[in-house]
């Protein structure tokens, strides 16, 4: 039997019930009944539910004369990412903030709470990055389509009419290679750090394993910013008007 | 333009050499032996290319941030962004070695 969190066991013992109803309705019975919750979905849904009260309470706390520490820690995070989509996307990139700055204090919210002890990274199972990075793919063609709508095609079709057969299976490879891109990236590196981790632990057992409880930091807060950028660049690219 | 048309229907032409293989026998999977083997030279060969490449960019990185000290902020992001998408190529060597167990 795989070793669980104690709160994968607790979400198993009180809430299986209402997991396995759902999961039936959806036609997607769990493999093991009696254990539906994994280990990434509930930490998955802790980060959701810590994201919606950070950022409920922040929100009733906001003021202008009198701002307090998380207050101008966001204003500082907020003022960051715009300046990022300005700079990458162009001078109509404040738009999709909302989607940028979504997706990169999920993914650096997912990624730190393996720091905590009895938790784990979400982002180190290979279905979470791929979440991340089909909702990016939803988006930046979507953005793509709302801007240019039906000359949207334009873009994959390439310089000239006759190369258009040879171009489209181009740009639909490459598309789907930035997807699998993303998701490798931000999985890979969840990953590789956790195991060279255990690793660490299992040869040096004390003074070792710190530094890579540190690299873990640095890693999360470097991979969300990258995921975040490199959306950016898509929908930069989806939206551009070169052609 | 002839010879563009020419070339590029040599290319297509190629492309269907896979049909000289027909009738031969099929590969045997490998053992776990060669499997390990193979994930660690691809790893190694991987990390060293990697690890090239990186070099390089720091390296000119560094120069660019002596040469002009007032553009650190682009360079620095220019440099962190060619980092990681240099170390992500590493990675997928490493995402191919775990999957081919």
């Amino acid at each position: 039997m795989p070793h669980e969190l104690w709160i994968t066991q607790l979400f198993n013992h009180y809430l299986a019930g209402p997991a396995n109803w759902l999961l039936n309705a959806i036609h997607f019975p769990a493999q093991d009944q009696g254990r539906p919750w994994s280990d990434w979905m509930v930490c998955e849904i802790l980060v959701v539910l810590f994201v919606l009260v950070f950022f409920g309470v922040l929100r009733s706390r906001l003021s202008v004369d009198s701002p307090g520490k998380v207050q101008h820690t966001m204003e500082l995070t907020y003022e960051f990412i715009h300046a990022q989509a300005e700079e990458v996307v162009g001078p109509l990139g404040s738009r999709y903030m909302a989607f940028f700055g979504t997706l990169f204090l999920f993914i650096l919210f997912m990624n730190l709470i393996g720091l905590i002890p009895g938790f784990e990274s979400p982002t180190m199972y290979h279905m979470v990055p791929f979440g991340m990075a089909v909702a990016t793919f939803i988006f930046y063609h979507a953005t793509g389509l709302k801007e240019h709508k039906a000359g949207y095609i334009r873009q994959f079709l390439g310089p000239m009419l006759w190369l258009a057969p040879l171009m489209l299976l181009i740009e639909i490879i490459s598309h789907t290679a930035r997807m699998l891109s993303l998701t490798v990236r931000l999985f890979a590196n969840m990953f590789a750090g956790e195991q060279v981790y255990l690793t660490f632990i299992a040869l040096t057992k004390v003074v070792v394993p710190v530094a890579f409880i540190g690299l873990h930091l640095f890693v999360s807060l470097l991979q969300a910013y990258i995921f975040m950028v490199l959306a950016m660049v898509y929908v930069g690219g989806a939206i551009s008007h070169e052609h | 333009m002839k010879s563009k048309l020419i070339t590029l229907g040599t290319g297509l032409l190629v492309m269907a050499s896979p049909i000289l293989a027909q009738g031969q026998k099929p590969a045997t999977s490998p053992s776990d032996a060669t499997r390990l083997a193979a994930a660690y030279i691809a790893m190694g060969i991987a990390s060293g290319l990697c690890g090239l490449g990186q070099g390089k960019a720091t390296a000119s990185a560094a120069e660019a941030i002596a040469r002009n000290p007032g553009a650190v902020a682009a360079i620095r992001f220019a440099m962190i962004f060619g980092l990681v998408l240099i170390e992500s190529l590493a990675l997928y060597t490493l995402v191919i070695t775990i999957i081919a167990r």
